[in-house]
């Protein structure tokens, strides 16, 4: 897996440019915006240490401000991240999208670079992702009504963006194999202010 | 990260475990939320071990007890792991990219039973079965969220 694009000639690292981005202070524009990097393969990229003297670095929680292309996260053990996004940020919130998406209130991983500063210098951010196990409990023609663990979900259905694996075969937009009583996997978007998802794709198993 | 053999890790007790490289394993590795959470996960719990969060390099193991394979039940799929139990360590490589993250078991999971014949697959080779699952921060260190599932092989 390749972990540079060509610019200008010649191999331009992945984490170096994102790093040297956000020392020098890198406007928030979408991985997309840069044209050269396929946001997709960029999230797919694992982050390896490909230089000892720029350790990788994690964080999860939830986004108290932001300020231009600064994300202020509270983790969710009273940690604190100050989040940089650059140029090479790729962003994820319910498919590929950019820094303008992005919400206080949001929750988020992200993968990055550690700084000298303290700060993180991201490589990709998942903002509200979720992946839960759940049972189907009903079914209408906008929504799943689904149980993960003791609580109930509501699972919205987002045309021209779900879609629907059964037994492991192969992706399909569409639904109407579901089944009420049926497990699944879910893999969406939290919504915030009611504690929803919008869903990317269901993996509906036996 | 990248070849990383040895790695020590502090395991659930606090002490250096060390990350092998005896081949244990291979399938398809998810990820799954615990500990102190927001959305969804916010009831996730800090799991079977009591020690699991989503910003540590953890994992579940379907075998992490007698109790653990009861509800997982990976033979059902033709996967006869060996029971591996809270604090061991596994060292787990991406299939195609090379990429390894050394994780502690924390958790018993994933429900292998329920999706039995799922495929992950890259370059046109595929693993199947969920054999694994990891944290946010451990499946983000060899792929993306995104994907929700990757082929891996698996070490101690």
């Amino acid at each position: 897996m390749s972990h540079s694009q060509e610019s200008g000639g010649r191999r331009l690292d992945r984490r170096r440019f994102l790093t040297t981005a956000a020392v020098g202070g890198a406007t928030i524009v979408g991985a997309s915006a840069l044209g050269g990097l396929d946001a997709e393969a960029a999230f797919a990229d694992p982050m390896p240490s490909l230089d000892a003297a720029i350790p990788s670095a994690f964080a999860e929680g939830r986004i108290v401000a932001m300020n231009r292309n600064v994300l202020d996260v509270a983790g969710s053990h009273g940690e604190r991240h100050l989040i940089q996004l650059t140029n090479a940020t790729s962003i994820w919130k319910l498919r590929t999208t950019t820094a303008e998406s992005i919400e206080v209130g949001d929750g988020l991983y992200a993968r990055g670079a550690a700084m000298p500063d303290g700060t993180i210098a991201a490589d990709a951010v998942w903002v509200n992702i979720v992946n839960v196990y759940v049972t189907i409990r009903g079914i209408a023609k906008d929504r799943l009504h689904l149980t993960h663990g003791s609580d109930e979900l509501v699972g919205h259905i987002v045309p021209d963006t779900t879609t629907a694996s059964y037994l492991g075969g192969a992706l399909t937009a569409d639904l109407s194999r579901t089944r009420i009583g049926q497990e699944a996997q879910v893999l969406g978007a939290w919504r915030p202010a009611d504690g929803a998802i919008d869903i990317a794709r269901v993996s509906l198993g036996h | 990260m990248h070849g990383s053999h040895l790695r020590p890790v502090s395991n659930a007790k606090g002490f250096d475990m060390a990350c092998g490289s005896t081949s244990l394993w291979a399938g398809e590795a998810t990820w799954f939320c615990c500990g102190n959470a927001w959305g969804s996960c916010g009831s996730a719990g800090t799991g079977a071990c009591g020690t699991c969060q989503s910003a540590k390099n953890m994992a579940a193991w379907p075998n992490l007890s007698a109790a653990c394979w009861d509800i997982t039940r990976p033979d059902l799929c033709g996967e006869n792991m060996p029971r591996r139990t809270c604090g061991a360590v596994m060292n787990v490589r991406h299939q195609c990219s090379g990429a390894t993250v050394c994780v502690t078991l924390a958790d018993c999971g994933p429900r292998t039973k329920s999706f039995c014949g799922e495929a992950a697959c890259c370059n046109g080779a595929c693993r199947t079965n969920r054999v694994i699952d990891l944290t946010p921060s451990a499946f983000t260190a060899i792929g993306s969220l995104s994907s929700g599932k990757l082929p891996v092989y698996i070490y101690e």
